[in-house]
């Protein structure tokens, strides 16, 4: 077994010009399909339904952008709880969403800051992925949110916004509201965000808006702001079980407080499949068309590489079988040698985009959904020792099995 | 999925190619030159091109295989781009080059735009706005809303689908200033806007439909949910609280209106909560004078504050998503390039092996080294040429496939939800077989250089 392997690889070496170009373009098309995957690992990771540790949505039930009154904050932070017996959810958090320019009358992405006005503590709690930071993150995160509750003017920024606002941490700034009409609001920026999924947003402590809002009628006569009556956009409850979700969920429907608006009351899953219905057609194509495409056109490029490969070394085969080699036996060490070059390559292929995804260029950045950035997951060195492997064996069974069908008279009645 | 349902919905009649055929020069002067390029070499070389083609035929599995695998990473291109430039024909054409959208200040999309009746009662007086032979102003107040709808979801979850959904005051005014027509047998919803679901009018409220007109995207979406191509006067559907009866179909292909729900404003407004108008839009003489009204407005309109901007120009800027998508593409079409690169370079330089001593006895019959290269330069080109060509041709097949996506303006920006025809028009083409070239050249001009650099003696023995 280890000599056939060794032969493997001396005939890899042997030309090694081919060798290297195959497993390049291998690795180049691996890449490609480690990119659409991760976008697809993620976008199903987000909508496959849990069965614990759920977090439910409550927002507007008919309209989008969701509106509601801030009045429902309290009640449905507590899942509707009116009796004894009702279900309370283990965790909630409200969301508002302030958007805001640097300077009045400007729309261009370098001036606009988007942020989550919340109560500071839910960001270690609540938040996708700030739940399980690495301990340094965790501890700063932790002081961020010290200084939140704090200061009801300080405002935490993602990396890359920050450095699109050309701001630094420490530095005051004033936003014109692009949705409050009016409210216009100055803060100092007092950290940063963690890196990744919500490094070109910013968070805000909610007391400040709703402030904002409440003192509004003082310099406008008495008149309420327009947006007064729906400054708030989602709730999110955290509940243990499908069957608690459930029950919340039944108590929200049901309870008289949510009339105008009407709400509704999803599990985070459902409702991002939701709102990823608009973009059905490009994650099918994405799915459907693209990632097989990839990979039939790496089967022909290792199968095109194979088949000169065997077509070269025909008399090479016909010696083989001379000194005893079985038919079988040709057919593996031309499947092996695909194999060889398709694992390896696809391997290094998964590895180094995982790294330099991850690692180097902080996610990748795909215009789908609210997701800002999409990292590489372990499993794409599954993917590309898979890929690697199932397009080698589709692309080199033709060649492998014309070797093993060589004709020694025929081959040796052409050799002079 | 299924095809009813997928990006593979329905395919249209094409336009003429010729419609669709304005060639622009950063994708037609570089094709030239490559054309220009390959037929020179034709006729400089001096070893004539059937015997390139020659070798092709004989080595055909190889030559096969290697023009495939241009075949799909054009015919990929070539669809990808196709729904890109999809999107841009939708947000190039919705609007009217003598509209004027007025949005509330600040508001980045008519989705966040709320503006008061009394505040902008008189914004359709301005002198710049064209009236009608009664002498009423062309103008159409607008309450623009995204609803949730239910849909049939997988595994037994419920799932929903957004719908868009346009207030209107006055239905014919406004498809005279959106440009709008109905299909035959269609009308514009009454000034009730409601009737009883069998068509006779006078019924409790209770039992009544809202009266909907419908874009076509969005008229074959529910048209799917039950197994029709679209829906059709007549039909009835829900949506929000109510049901809604079907009066009318736009012609609205090629705009976003195509996606839109048209009701009337008074009753669409309070059923989802908005008491304001999203947008108006004001008809004026022609591009320049929407830009000075526009401007006049927003600078000097003091009831309030307001965001006016000529529609085309609101339409241009719902495509950052657009540009993302292509820059996507783009990345993805060159790195699959890259890897067709590799597998054309192993095919030439096994050409080139496998015909050593061919381009010695060339080299003996006093073919130059130059000669050489420009020989086997051109057979990559062939390869590249006809996997290309026939990937166009395949990426063709999906002109006018229909499919769902957003167009948006990026961050803040609202955005619309939309059912688009993928477009391969003439651009797309020759941006497939510009790729297919550069592929072809790029593999072919390595091994062509090895091949020139052969001794001919060595090659000999």
């Amino acid at each position: 077994m280890f000599k056939y392997i060794l032969l493997i690889g001396k005939n890899l070496r042997r030309n090694l010009l081919r060798t290297t170009l195959t497993a390049l373009g291998t690795m180049v098309l691996v890449f490609v399909v480690t990119l659409v995957w991760s976008v697809l690992d993620l976008l199903d990771g987000v909508m496959a339904e849990k069965s614990s540790n759920l977090k439910a949505i409550v927002t507007e039930r008919w309209q989008i952008p969701s509106q509601m009154p801030f009045a429902y904050a309290l009640s449905l932070g507590e899942g509707a709880a009116r009796s004894p017996g009702d279900v309370r959810p283990q965790d909630s958090m409200t969301w508002q969403f302030f958007g805001g320019a640097l300077a009045p009358g400007v729309r261009s992405r370098e001036d606009l800051v988007f942020a989550f006005a919340m109560e500071p503590k839910k960001l270690a709690t609540m938040m996708d992925d700030l739940d399980n930071l690495p301990a340094d993150l965790a501890r700063e995160l932790q002081e961020n949110i010290r200084k939140m509750e704090s200061n009801r003017q300080a405002l935490l920024v993602g990396p890359k916004k920050l450095a699109q606002i050309h701001k630094q941490v420490g530095q005051r700034i004033k936003l014109y509201s692009i949705n409050y009409r009016e409210i216009n609001l100055e803060f100092e920026i007092v950290g940063l965000l963690p890196p990744g999924r919500y490094k070109e947003t910013a968070v805000m402590n909610r007391d400040y808006l709703n402030a904002a809002l409440d003192n509004y009628p003082r310099t406008h006569a008495g008149k309420k702001h327009p947006m007064a009556a729906k400054s708030l956009n989602l709730v999110w409850l955290r509940v243990p079980d499908r069957e608690q979700f459930s029950r919340v969920a039944d108590q929200i429907a049901n309870s008289p407080l949510y009339g105008d608006p009407a709400v509704k009351c999803e599990t985070a899953s459902s409702g991002i499949a939701s709102f990823l219905e608009a973009y059905r057609d490009l994650i099918w194509g994405l799915r459907w068309l693209l990632s097989p495409a990839i990979l039939v056109t790496l089967s022909l490029v290792i199968s095109n590489a194979i088949s000169i490969s065997v077509r070269e070394r025909r008399p090479e085969m016909a010696v083989l079988k001379v000194l005893g080699f079985r038919p079988t036996q040709l057919l593996i060490l031309v499947l092996g040698e695909a194999l060889g070059i398709g694992i390896l390559a696809g391997l290094a292929s998964a590895g180094t985009t995982y790294f330099v995804v991850n690692q180097w260029l902080g996610g990748v950045s795909f215009p789908i959904a609210f997701f800002p950035v999409f990292f590489i997951p372990v499993s794409a060195f599954w993917w590309g020792l898979g890929i690697g492997a199932v397009t080698a064996l589709a692309g080199s069974i033709m060649p492998a099995w014309s070797a093993r069908t060589v004709n020694v008279a025929d081959v040796f009645s052409k050799v002079t | 999925m299924s095809v009813s349902t997928s990006m593979f919905s329905h395919q249209h009649v094409s336009p003429p190619l010729a419609l669709a055929w304005r060639l622009p020069p950063e994708l037609t002067i570089p094709l030239g030159i490559a054309l220009a390029v390959l037929v020179l070499l034709v006729i400089v070389g001096k070893i004539p091109l059937s015997y390139n083609v020659r070798n092709l035929a004989v080595r055909w599995r190889t030559t096969v295989l290697t023009a495939l695998a241009f075949t799909l990473v054009i015919s990929l291109q070539t669809v990808m781009l196709g729904f890109v430039a999809g999107m841009n024909k939708l947000t190039d054409e919705s609007g009217q080059p003598g509209n004027v959208m007025v949005l509330s200040d600040g508001a980045l999309d008519e989705l966040v735009s709320n503006l008061g009746f009394s505040e902008t009662a008189d914004v359709d007086r301005h002198p710049g706005v064209v009236r009608d032979q009664q002498g009423e102003p062309l103008a159409s107040r607008e309450v623009y809303l995204v609803v949730n709808q239910p849909v049939s979801g997988t595994a037994g979850r419920q799932q929903r689908r957004f719908v868009q959904v346009r207030g209107i005051e006055d239905p014919v005014v406004a498809a005279r200033v959106h440009g709008l027509e109905l299909y035959p047998g269609g009308a514009w919803f009454s000034d009730a806007g409601v009737q009883s679901q069998n068509g006779s009018s006078g019924e409790a409220e209770q039992e009544q439909a809202v009266q909907a007109v419908l874009g076509e995207g969005v008229a074959g979406q529910l048209g799917n949910d039950r197994g029709q191509e679209r829906l059709e006067v007549g039909d009835v559907f829900d949506l929000g609280p109510r049901k809604w009866i079907v009066v009318g179909i736009m012609k609205s292909a090629g705009s976003t209106f195509g996606s839109e729900i048209w009701g009337k404003r008074s009753l669409v407004g309070p059923m989802f909560g908005k008491e304001a108008y999203s947008s108006i839009v004001l008809r004026t003489r022609d591009a320049a004078a929407a830009r000075s009204v526009a401007d006049d407005l927003t600078t000097n309109y003091k009831k309030a504050a307001l965001q006016a901007q000529p529609e085309t120009e609101y339409f241009s800027k719902l495509s950052e998503t657009n540009r993302q998508f292509t820059v996507a593409i783009v990345f993805v079409a060159i790195v699959m390039a890259i890897g067709g690169v590799f597998g054309v370079m192993n095919t030439m330089f096994a050409a080139i092996s496998g015909r050593t001593q061919d381009i010695g006895m060339l080299r003996i019959l006093g073919f130059a080294r130059w000669q050489i290269l420009v020989s086997f330069f051109l057979e990559s080109l062939v390869i590249s040429l006809v996997g290309g060509l026939l990937g166009c041709a395949v990426g063709f097949m999906a002109d006018g496939w229909t499919a769902t996506s957003i167009v948006s303006g990026g961050q803040g920006g609202g955005g619309k939800f939309v059912v688009l025809e993928l477009v391969i028009g003439a651009e797309t083409l020759l941006a497939g077989l510009l790729l297919a070239l550069a592929m072809g050249a790029i593999g072919g001009v390595l091994p062509a250089i090895a091949a020139m650099r052969l001794k001919p003696l060595e090659s000999l023995r």
